[in-house]
């Protein structure tokens, strides 16, 4: 059992609870690799993948989890665009309440919004990704991930490169990361980043080339230039030479880093075109050992929060 | 009871206005005029219909002005109107309104201006309107400010918004001061506001709310004073939000420039680690800022660098305010709130003198708009709100009597109550749960 009811923040989970996360992540990682891949546990629970927002892959992480469960998924797509969002979600809150389910899955582009809807419902509620918040199944992946391969947690250094500003994942992993007791580094700029950064507590450099030989791990950040409110980074140019993994930097990485990105990749953009090419050769890249991870972790939360009763 | 004009208020603590000092005493009221002053006023022989109210252990003040509403009628009325608004008004000690004239459509022309003012005598609440200064509040053309004026707007103001175009706003300010009327400014540079939710700062990297500096604010008020400077305006910057504001503010004072401020108990009140919650009722513009700045508001209450307290009350209706934080509107309610809320905080809390906060509700915003201040003195119609300083309740949403109930303050414990009001002469509110 978990300490908690709902997961919205990475902070509503204890060590206790994290722990027994990654635990139950080891079993069921070992059920994805049997040929029969599903277990009976959850046979008869209904959970609800509720998405505000576009994504595959979460979504599709969620369901894959839930199934391997036996659970029954129902997606729910809400869309956004003709009604008011405020009213949307009103609306569909109280037909979720009225369907007797037992797990709500939710991903929604305002902040807090969580909080808003367990506020309002008794259904356990998992945050798939709050606005610029939170994204707590992320960064449990992305330590589930890590944690396969290190001994220890403690005083791993790991860089975090990128739009910290818009990012809900640095925001559950840099939180996540620090109280595991690694070292944590913002590479980024004053554009990508909030003005106050007392709330991370981590270093900070504008220049990659300034940790790219001491780091364990490297965590790239989607760097959205389309988006209106991300208007004042200069160019993709620029985002190269300061912030982005090309295969010169890749080179001069120690032996046994990792290279983790929570997709999907904007080759180019975070990582160059060769490094993407070349990523099947190195051991250490971890992009899409991130996605297998993210179902076994996702398995064992589900099965906590569900099935232990 | 209700209604009457010819009122005793009984041993009363009496904030008389015109030595400034408190006073156990009693006050007699005849046909709404105050008559008499005096301990033990002798009633044998006066009309038998005299309304005794006995105020042993209430304070009497002069009744509030409240110089920032929203009363949202034209246009809005579901929301609030006159009527709702000025109710709301007197249950929290309120018989001086000035009104905002962002309502729908915005008071831009005479005849909302006639239109306010006669639905204010109609309902007997004073109400003074405020006219917008650009035409349709869109910060592109300037209003008709003499025949405004003329209409009987006190005071000019786009509140809501923020005057982007500097020559416009130069030009605005050298033409209002022809007529010697304030300018309320809400500063909001929108380059620095843009997409915010919430005051920049520790708060909003945590909860990925998209920040609002106060640069915004400090900006604009920079502008603002260099263009009065200029033009010999007199400018009014409403709800002060940040420290570099009142430092700003301070200094063109001591320089000369003809201007004031007021704060909203909210801003005195908040920080914005009250956010954690994303409760929408504390989505407001300015946002609430961090407690270094709600601290320096403070101090300047104490230094004498704030005129006024006024409340902001902006209504919303439930649908606009029961949702997502990005989604919800700007805005808490705060007439019913307005004493209370500083009192608990500037009085009980900060150990600011009830002198000045009384001063803050009363003789300073009236200095600002120049109009009459609400005075307890023999000749005076009585305007008078006697309030109960002791009684300590937690504020719940059921209790407002204003049509919208997005109050920030709900959750609060808060000190005081309104017990009894008399406005324009009558006895028109009373606290039954006193
Ligand atoms: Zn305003
Ligand atoms: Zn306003």
């Amino acid at each position: 059992m978990l300490s908690t009811k709902n997961i919205i923040s990475i902070d509503d989970l204890s060590i206790d609870d994290i722990n027994l996360i990654m635990e139950n992540a080891d079993s069921f990682y070992e059920v994805l690799g049997r040929e029969f891949k599903k277990v009976p546990t959850l046979r008869g629970k209904t959970i609800i993948n509720l998405f505000f927002e576009s994504s595959t892959r979460t979504r599709t992480s969620f369901e894959i989890a839930a199934k391997r469960l036996s659970a029954d998924m129902i997606n729910f797509s809400a869309s956004t665009s003709s009604l008011k969002k405020g009213e949307s979600i009103i609306d569909t809150l109280k037909t979720i309440q009225s369907m007797m389910i037992d797990l709500l899955i939710m991903r929604h582009s305002d902040s807090g919004v969580m909080n808003f809807i367990a506020g309002n419902i008794d259904v356990p509620l998992i945050n798939a990704g709050d606005g610029k918040h939170q994204h707590p199944t992320q960064a449990l992946l992305d330590l589930y991930t890590i944690k396969k391969s290190f001994k220890d947690f403690k005083g791993l250094k790991v860089a975090i490169a990128g739009d910290i500003l818009n990012s809900r994942v640095a925001r559950s992993d840099i939180k996540l990361f620090k109280r595991m007791g690694m070292d944590v580094t913002i590479v980024s700029a004053p554009m990508l980043l909030p003005e106050n950064l007392e709330y991370f507590d981590s270093n900070y450099v504008y220049d990659i080339d300034k940790i790219i030989e001491d780091i364990d791990i490297l965590y790239m950040l989607r760097m959205q230039f389309e988006r209106q409110d991300r208007k004042y980074y200069p160019s993709i140019k620029e985002y190269n030479r300061f912030l982005s993994l090309n295969m010169e930097r890749l080179k001069k990485m120690k032996r046994g880093s990792l290279i983790m990105h929570a997709g999907p990749v904007i080759r180019g953009i975070e990582i160059s075109e060769n490094v993407m090419n070349y990523a099947e050769n190195y051991s250490g890249f971890k992009i899409n050992t991130q996605v297998t991870n993210g179902v076994a972790v996702r398995m064992a939360l589900i099965y906590l929060m569900l099935g232990s009763t | 009871m209700i209604g009457s004009d010819n009122i005793l208020i009984k041993s009363g603590t009496v904030f008389e206005s015109s030595s400034g000092k408190e006073i156990v005493s009693d006050i007699l009221i005849q046909n709404g005029i105050i008559r008499a002053i005096e301990k033990n006023i002798n009633v044998e022989g006066i009309s038998k219909d005299l309304v005794v109210l006995n105020c042993q252990n209430y304070f009497v003040f002069p009744g509030f002005v409240d110089m920032h509403v929203h009363l949202r009628e034209p246009g809005n009325e579901e929301e609030e109107d006159i009527g709702s608004g000025s109710r709301a008004a007197v249950r929290g000690g309120i018989t001086s309104i000035a009104c905002m004239p962002n309502t729908n459509p915005p008071v831009d022309r005479e005849y909302l201006v006639n239109y306010i003012l006669s639905k204010s005598r109609l309902i007997d609440f004073k109400i003074y309107p405020v006219a917008a200064m650009s035409k349709n509040l869109e910060g592109k053309k300037m209003t008709e400010i003499g025949l405004l004026k003329e209409a009987g707007a006190i005071a000019f103001s786009d509140d809501g918004k923020c005057i982007q175009d500097s020559k416009l706003m130069y030009e605005i300010m050298k033409y209002a001061s022809h007529f010697d009327l304030p300018l309320i400014l809400h500063e909001e540079d929108y380059s620095f506001s843009n997409y915010g939710l919430a005051h920049e700062g520790y708060y909003s990297a945590k909860l990925g709310l998209d920040g609002i500096s106060p640069f915004a604010e400090e900006l604009m008020i920079s502008r603002d004073i260099m263009l009065a400077k200029m033009a010999g305006a007199k400018i009014h910057i409403t709800h002060v939000s940040s420290k570099g504001s009142i430092t700003l503010i301070k200094r063109a004072k001591e320089a000369g420039i003809k201007i004031t401020c007021d704060v909203t108990p909210h801003h005195l009140y908040f920080n914005d680690s009250f956010l954690e919650s994303y409760d929408t009722n504390l989505k407001v513009n300015p946002p609430i800022r961090s407690e270094e700045d709600r601290k320096a508001l403070v101090s300047a209450i104490s230094e004498g660098i704030i005129d006024a307290i006024a409340s902001d009350h902006a209504p919303h209706f439930e649908a606009e305010k029961n949702t997502t934080f990005k989604d919800a509107a700007n805005g808490t309610i705060g007439l019913e709130t307005l004493f209370k809320a500083s009192y608990t905080k500037l009085v009980r809390e900060e150990k600011i003198k009830l002198s000045k906060l009384v001063a803050l509700l009363t003789t300073g915003p009236a200095k600002i708009l120049n109009i009459k201040a609400p005075a307890i003195k023999v000749g005076n119609k009585a305007d008078i709100a006697i309030i109960d300083l002791e009684k300590n309740k937690k504020i719940k949403k059921e209790d407002f009597c204003s049509k919208s109930k997005n109050s920030a303050f709900i959750g609060q414990n808060l000190y005081s109550e309104v017990v009894y009001t008399i406005n324009n002469g009558r006895l028109e509110f009373i606290n039954k749960s006193c």
